[in-house]
């Protein structure tokens, strides 16, 4: 049975790539990320994209407010690092993100983390006929480089081996360009961390919802949700959806993006595991992506 | 000098020898106009290439102005010669002009539309080598003392445009004989150029030993430019009125969008400025068109954009003899349908 569906599915990507072939969208989303997750878009061959991205403390909530200055005096991640175009599919990436994400508890993730990412885009919307969407799998490595903390070895950041401080995260964003306007993505997942505390669990699938909205030429609404599935991630045990939105400004070959969001980390390895902050509660907090395309 | 004289009597004599020149003694369609000057008479030019250099070939000049990738001498792949730009991003490499005699921006973009080419700012390189100068006319404007020795010099005209308009590195010598090589490839052939039956009268006349060689010679120089002009012109100074034209012509000003603007922003290929057939673009172009931004079509097709900390390349302006201020009505009417708007 599951031959014949492997079977199935080869015949049905050929057959859409052969269509594909002909006339085909190029651009379902302007940016190779929506607010937290990641798009279909990979970049053109011999293209860098030079990417810092920052989410600043809470907004409001305990944590927020005046105190904080509404959040802007503090650094909740930070993400800066490059992805070029090896080919027009195929985007590879490497990324340094400080790490952010906890449990409820308090117990802190992977901090210090360097980010190996892989991109491959696997089909294209066709523009008249040919696919229906367009299809590109993406994957990250996450290494922490945080001291260890050898002296606790219940905590996940004990790093006994060097295992311990892996994650990983692979998944397959389906995308489609409705009109001109309006773009829709569905990005099934699967996250693995290596070393995770007690009552967790080491797999966890995932399902994010992503769409963007162009306004004008140069202004586009983007917004995004993630739903890990796992009995311990509940709203009772203290977990939420990362739910981001964000407005995304278009200069031509520079991108800015303004968000807000409820996810404390920047990479899939954090913030789908460790969102721990509730919107309700104003614990959602500013942050913005610069993305600068060269050429090489 | 004297061994520099002799040098370009051996390499232009080697360089004969090897394309296997047949002297014509009357006129075919596919006879080389360089030679056919030549039997008449007229002095060989400068820009033969020396193909005693190691690494020189026909290939290996496509491939730096097709891909900007050559295969090395040494073994391997050249490095890029522009990041941003290769040759075809402003020039075709065919004949783009119905009539060779004259500039006419209509007549070559119905020519292009026929032949499916591109829509460009830059001459042709389709017969570059039978011209005698180079960024002629306004070109001085832009350029500065730049252009003095790129007027009457291929190879430096050549090499101010691999370093300044495209923003790459210069080319090594044997990469810049390559580049001529092919471009002898591509030189004018006799059926290129409009000839009356008594022009080739003239002609066969002239190369069978009977006639006129000096007045033949003439007589095939009128047939095509040796340079190209160059006006500079400004947008209109009531940039709302726009240039006063009587008519304007959507489908004209379509193709100036599709086989002009396209040819760079369609899909980001020579440009991270993106433009398609959406109404949003159209609307975005529409807004900006009057404006003194670098949004306005006015303003960047006529002035171009300049090179910025962080991002060298930069959009070559258009000349009056690349696109007249009735084309530029016509897109601009083009774009103003497109985006639903009415002036």
């Amino acid at each position: 049975m599951r031959n014949m569906l492997f079977f199935l599915l080869i015949i049905l990507l050929a057959d859409f790539t052969s269509a594909s072939a002909q006339e085909v969208i190029t651009q379902t989303f302007k940016d190779s990320r929506l607010v937290n997750i990641q798009s279909v878009e990979t970049l053109s061959k011999r293209r860098l994209d030079v990417r810092i991205g920052h989410r600043f403390g809470d907004l409001l909530g305990d944590n927020g407010g005046w105190s904080t200055f509404y959040g802007l005096e503090q650094a909740t991640d930070v993400m800066i690092g490059a992805e070029y175009g090896a080919t027009d599919q195929l985007t590879v990436g490497f990324f340094r993100t400080k790490g952010a994400g906890a449990l409820p508890d308090g117990q802190a993730g992977l901090r210090q983390v360097l980010n190996g990412t892989v991109k491959y885009a696997l089909l294209q919307q066709g523009k008249e006929g040919g696919a229906p969407v367009s299809l590109t799998f993406w994957g990250v490595a996450s290494a922490s480089t945080a001291e260890r903390i050898p002296d606790n070895p219940d905590i996940i950041r004990n790093f006994s081996t060097f295992a311990h401080r892996m994650a990983y995260h692979g998944q397959l964003m389906i995308a489609s360009r409705l009109s001109d306007r309006i773009a829709l993505q569905l990005t099934p997942g699967y996250t693995h961390r290596n070393v995770v505390a007690f009552q967790d669990e080491n797999g966890l699938f995932s399902l994010g919802l992503g769409t963007r909205l162009q306004i004008s030429r140069v202004f586009g609404l983007i917004a995004d949700v993630t739903f890990p599935f796992s009995d311990y991630r509940t709203t009772e045990n203290g977990f939420y959806p990362a739910l981001g939105i964000g407005l995304e400004i278009d200069s031509g070959g520079h991108l800015f993006q303004l968000n807000f969001t409820n996810a404390t980390g920047i990479m899939e390895t954090d913030f789908i595991p460790y969102t721990t902050s509730n919107w309700l509660d104003g614990e959602f907090r500013f942050g913005f992506t610069i993305s600068r395309l060269f050429n090489l | 000098m004297y061994k520099l004289l002799l040098t370009t009597i051996i390499t232009t004599s080697i360089f004969l020898t090897l394309r296997q020149t047949t002297v014509p003694n009357t006129l075919s369609p596919e006879d080389e106009v360089a030679e056919i000057l030549l039997q008449l008479g007229e002095e060989p030019v400068a820009h033969y290439p020396d193909t005693t250099l190691k690494g020189v070939s026909v290939e290996a000049g496509r491939g730096i102005m097709l891909t900007g990738f050559a295969p090395a001498p040494g073994g391997g792949t050249t490095n890029k010669q522009s990041k941003h730009y290769v040759c075809t991003a402003c020039h075709n490499i065919e004949r783009e002009d119905p009539d060779l005699s004259v500039s006419d921006p209509q007549a070559r973009l119905e020519y292009a539309k026929r032949n499916g080419l591109p829509f460009l700012q830059g001459t042709a390189l389709y017969g570059a080598v039978n011209r005698t100068s180079f960024y002629n006319g306004d070109y001085e404007q832009k350029y500065g003392d730049l252009v003095k020795p790129a007027r009457n010099d291929l190879r430096e005209a050549i090499q101010l445009c691999a370093t300044e308009c495209s923003q790459g590195r210069a080319l090594e010598p044997w990469e810049m004989e390559s580049v001529l090589a092919y471009l002898w490839t591509i030189g004018l052939k006799a059926r290129d150029l409009i000839l009356s039956d008594q022009d080739k009268t003239v002609i066969d006349q002239a190369l069978a030993g009977d006639g006129d060689p000096s007045a033949a010679l003439k007589l095939i120089k009128s047939k095509y430019l040796e340079g190209s002009p160059a006006t500079f012109v400004a947008p209109p100074e009531d940039r709302k009125a726009g240039y006063p034209v009587d008519t304007v012509d959507i489908g004209n000003g379509q193709l100036v969008y599709e086989l002009s603007c396209l040819h760079c922003h369609e899909n980001e290929r020579y440009s991270f400025f993106r433009l398609d057939d959406s109404k949003l673009t159209f609307q975005h172009l529409a807004k900006h068109f009057p404006k003194y931004t670098e949004y306005s079509v006015y303003q960047v097709g006529r002035y171009g954009t300049s090179p910025v900390p962080g991002s060298k390349p930069y959009m070559p302006n258009y000349t009056l003899e690349k696109l007249s201020h009735q084309q530029m009505e016509d897109l601009r009417a083009y774009i103003e349908f497109r985006a639903g708007k009415e002036r």
